[in-house]
């Protein structure tokens, strides 16, 4: 039936029809989609010509993807309260606490390693959920909630250690083993790339992680479709929880001691990579894709220099300047993304 | 009105944006003292022009005169003020300091002087003879119209020469509309010139002196208002002959089931309202401005809770307690009016955003979405609405108001809802989109997706409350006043209830 309306539609074909985003913008979106995947490529190239013998050897590469697993974990953390547009402050403090009482629960208490992560595990869960109460029940904003309760980890751990390292000599080796390399393949890398992959699935395959993206562009409309936002923010505060304490537990394994002043310069890194990763995969949001590949940028990289002879406080200007550059970067992508709107809503 | 020469003056204005042509050699000339009406389809250029007046954007052509002098607005402070249809107030602050923050603060001795603050807001209501603010309120506590008028009294601190208004009414009731354009003769009286841009045509009878109509990016044509009528403007802005504006009203066969029932509902201390939708029908919810009519929609969805009374859905009792989730549940989705605040979710895809929720209506949150087949069904969707452009991984940043509705519609529409409420389904939408959208809901009550649901318009736009629905109720002070139907509903008749009821004569000319 062509219906008055349709009649009109079709004369205003050639009307109306502007919004279309330009061949330059098209462009610009692939060179974003795939920007990070170029860079790590580039980064790889570069440094493995400079540094042929040591750059893309077994070792290097083993050590930077053990050592790098913590801060991807982390970056994770950070990632999914970031989808609903909520920070979570309270991981590198967190990562901090489960690390020390994995250490103590084995050695203080003589708990078996699975029950004393099993524990953490618990204990990081509780944390998340009560960070998400705060959050959605109390309506404290995220950002001052998770600092708060950053700062009460960060005295759990002092006050359980009094301010001291606890040595783990009798650590038994079934704990240490977690974080080994096996027919050189890292253990860590592959917990990583579990966790990636369910977060994935979660993020892009499941109605719950596409709830959570509509409660970051518009808590409203979410609101008003069904979603249940208050849970679905306690949820991503509870799984950033688990993930610190999935994260403590691995670099108890690779430090083989609890020390309580590690923890907090996690937080850095995790919130560089998460918001790297939100330029590339899927501009515009916080994705795993983007996440695991700017991790491994800044792994990488940094590794690089460090083989070029920069000194060790290179990472503290890599770290804070990767920050600043990934803020800069989504900010001028959202502008110029507005500006292709505007532009094709104005005829 | 009797100085020959104009105010401002446009001539052979160009624009384009990436290669296509915006503006297309557009003329334009307003007089002191006049309001100009400026109306088109979105995409017409109206927008376009009044950002290369405001500085926004730069002219790839053309000249732009101020009384007389050539100017570039990209280049100096022109004594045109802009006010747009969000209006940029800020909620937290007073009366006095959103005037302040256009006007300048009072120093002295370089200190704001915050005596100085209050008495330059009275001193501004008091030279526009409007209804004066208490100048400490806070902004959020005011009323939709009393912000429209804030909104343009405070642009006028700086005695502009020129007041464009962007759609100023689009949120606003036909009866606040009315002391907006109250203001607006004030300022005219005075001396001001006024470019007005709307989508409501009926409202620049009797307020515009002159009437300019784009379309394509072109200028068609100019004439007083006293020498056009509606019927002529829309076939100026669609370029062809309208023959059938008001819709065919099949009569709905009266043995259609009841859908739902509401009864003796009392909604913030206010009611009683007891009405039935059938199944298939299109019913509008109207009234003035403290009618009610936009709380009764949300209670029916859950948004808010009742006082007291029923709501019953196909026969069964529906709990009072109930929130938005379970009334999804139960079949009853809501449209919200306030587009890019409740509604779309920027910078996701059109398929995200027609598939919203897809945990919705019984499915779990857990069952794996297939991208293959959401796409497949979003490009079938698209296509069955006539979404522009037609692709499903565009942002909906990236489509005209009008499209963007269209996919919100469709994203309800498509619920298997026995219930929809709708609320100013095309506020804000150019003509042609708007149509579509009317007829859209027409075929999907009738034989398409949203087959057998009682459709609930609540709208304040009374012409299209006539043209589209089979029935409506006006309310007034949370009561229905009366009812209409059938041959009776028609945008007279509608003015004219819904007037009676604030003791207000029928204002349409």
């Amino acid at each position: 039936m062509a219906s008055h309306a349709d009649s009109i539609a079709g004369d205003k074909r050639q009307v109306t029809n502007s919004p279309k985003p330009s061949p330059r913008h098209r462009l610009s979106e692939i060179v974003s989609t795939y920007g990070l995947a170029v860079v790590f490529v580039l980064v790889l190239v570069v440094f493995s010509a400079l540094r042929p013998a040591s750059f893309l050897s077994a070792a290097n590469i083993g050590n930077i993807l053990t050592s790098q697993s913590v801060t991807a974990l982390l970056a994770f953390a950070v990632m999914m309260p970031l989808t609903t547009g909520r920070f979570d402050l309270s991981v590198g403090y967190h990562v901090g606490m489960a690390q020390v009482l994995v250490i103590g629960l084995q050695v203080n208490n003589s708990l078996s390693w699975p029950v004393a992560a099993l524990i953490v595990i618990a204990i990081g869960l509780v944390v998340g959920l009560v960070n998400g109460i705060l959050v959605t029940r109390f309506k404290i904003d995220s950002f001052i909630a998770t600092m708060g309760m950053g700062s009460l980890l960060y005295g759990v751990s002092n006050w359980y250690t009094d301010g001291q390292q606890i040595a783990g000599f009798d650590l038994p080796d079934s704990f240490t083993d977690i974080t080994q390399v096996v027919s050189s393949v890292p253990l860590p890398a592959i917990y990583v790339a579990v966790v990636a992959v369910i977060l994935w699935i979660v993020l892009e395959r499941l109605p719950a992680g596409r709830s959570l993206y509509v409660i970051g562009s518009n808590a409203r409309a979410a609101e008003l479709s069904g979603i249940n936002v208050a849970r679905s923010v306690t949820a991503t505060l509870a799984a950033s929880g688990v993930l610190c304490a999935i994260a403590g537990v691995i670099l108890a394994s690779i430090l083989r001691s609890g020390t309580p002043s590690v923890g907090p310069e996690y937080l850095l890194p995790a919130f560089a990579g998460s918001l790297l990763g939100a330029t590339s995969i899927r501009p515009g949001r916080v994705n795993v894709g983007g996440t695991l590949l700017a991790i491994l940028i800044l792994a990488f990289s940094f590794s690089g220099v460090q083989q070029l002879g920069a000194p060790f406080y290179v990472e503290y200007f890599f770290n804070g300047g990767i920050l600043i550059i990934a803020v800069a970067l989504s900010v001028y992508a959202g502008i110029r993304r507005r500006k292709a709107a505007i532009a094709a809503n104005n005829g | 009105m009797t100085e020959s020469q104009p105010v401002l003056q446009v001539e052979g204005l160009t624009k384009r944006f990436f290669g296509a042509l915006a503006l297309k050699a557009v003329d334009f000339t307003l007089m002191p003292g006049e309001i100009h009406a400026l109306v088109g389809e979105n995409g017409a250029g109206k927008s376009t022009l009044i950002k290369i007046l405001a500085g926004v954007y730069e002219r790839d052509g053309g000249r732009i005169l101020l009384d007389g002098r050539e100017v570039d607005p990209r280049q100096e402070s022109l004594p045109l003020a802009f006010v747009h249809q969000d209006l940029a107030l800020v909620d937290d602050l007073s009366v006095a300091e959103n005037i302040a923050l256009i006007a300048g603060y009072p120093k002295r001795g370089g200190l704001i002087d915050w005596r100085e603050v209050t008495r330059q807001a009275e001193r501004i209501y008091e030279t526009m003879k409007v209804e004066p603010l208490d100048p400490h309120r806070l902004v959020v506590t005011l009323s939709a119209p009393e912000k429209a008028i804030l909104g343009i009294v405070r642009t006028l601190a700086r005695n502009p020469r020129v007041l464009i208004l962007d759609e100023p009414t689009a949120a606003l009731p036909e009866h606040d509309a009315k002391r907006l354009f109250d203001a607006m003769r004030q300022l005219k009286a005075a001396g001001t010139s006024i470019i007005y841009v709307s989508h409501r045509l009926n409202e620049l009878f009797g307020l515009a002196d002159r009437l300019t109509v784009f379309r394509d990016g072109r200028h068609v044509h100019s004439t007083a208002m006293s020498e056009t009528s509606p019927e002529r403007i829309v076939e100026q802005m669609l370029g062809r002959s309208v023959e059938l504006v008001r819709a065919h009203r099949e009569a709905k066969s009266s043995d259609a089931s009841v859908m739902l029932k509401v009864a003796n509902l009392i909604v913030d201390r206010r009611g009683p309202i007891t009405f039935e939708a059938k199944a298939g029908e299109i019913l509008g919810l109207v009234g003035l401005r403290g009618g009610g009519q936009e709380a009764v929609g949300r209670t029916i969805f859950g948004a808010k809770q009742p006082d007291a009374g029923r709501i019953v859905l196909e026969g069964r009792d529906l709990l009072l307690g109930d929130g938005i989730r379970e009334r999804i549940a139960a079949g009853i989705v809501l449209l919200p009016g306030d587009r890019l605040g409740e509604s779309i979710c920027p910078g996701m895809s059109l398929t995200e955003n027609l598939f919203i929720n897809p945990g919705i209506r019984q499915q779990s949150a857990w069952r794996p979405i297939v991208p293959r087949r959401e796409r497949a069904e979003t490009a079938r969707r698209l296509e069955q609405f006539d979404v522009r452009p037609r692709n499903a991984a565009s942002l909906i940043d990236w489509l005209s108001g009008g499209n963007q509705q269209k996919v919100c519609i469709a994203r309800w529409l498509e619920a298997q809802a026995k219930v929809l409420i709708l609320e100013e389904p095309t506020a804000g939408v150019d003509i042609g989109a708007k149509l579509a959208i009317h007829d859209m809901l027409r075929r999907a009550t009738r034989d398409g997706a949203g087959n057998g649901a009682a459709v609930i318009v609540v709208s304040s736009d009374l012409d299209e409350v006539s043209a589209l629905c089979d029935r409506a109720l006006i309310l007034d002070r949370g009561r229905i006043a009366s009812e209409l139907q059938g041959d009776e509903l028609t945008m007279d008749a509608l003015i004219a209830r819904s007037s009676i009821g604030s003791g207000l004569a029928p204002a349409h000319p």
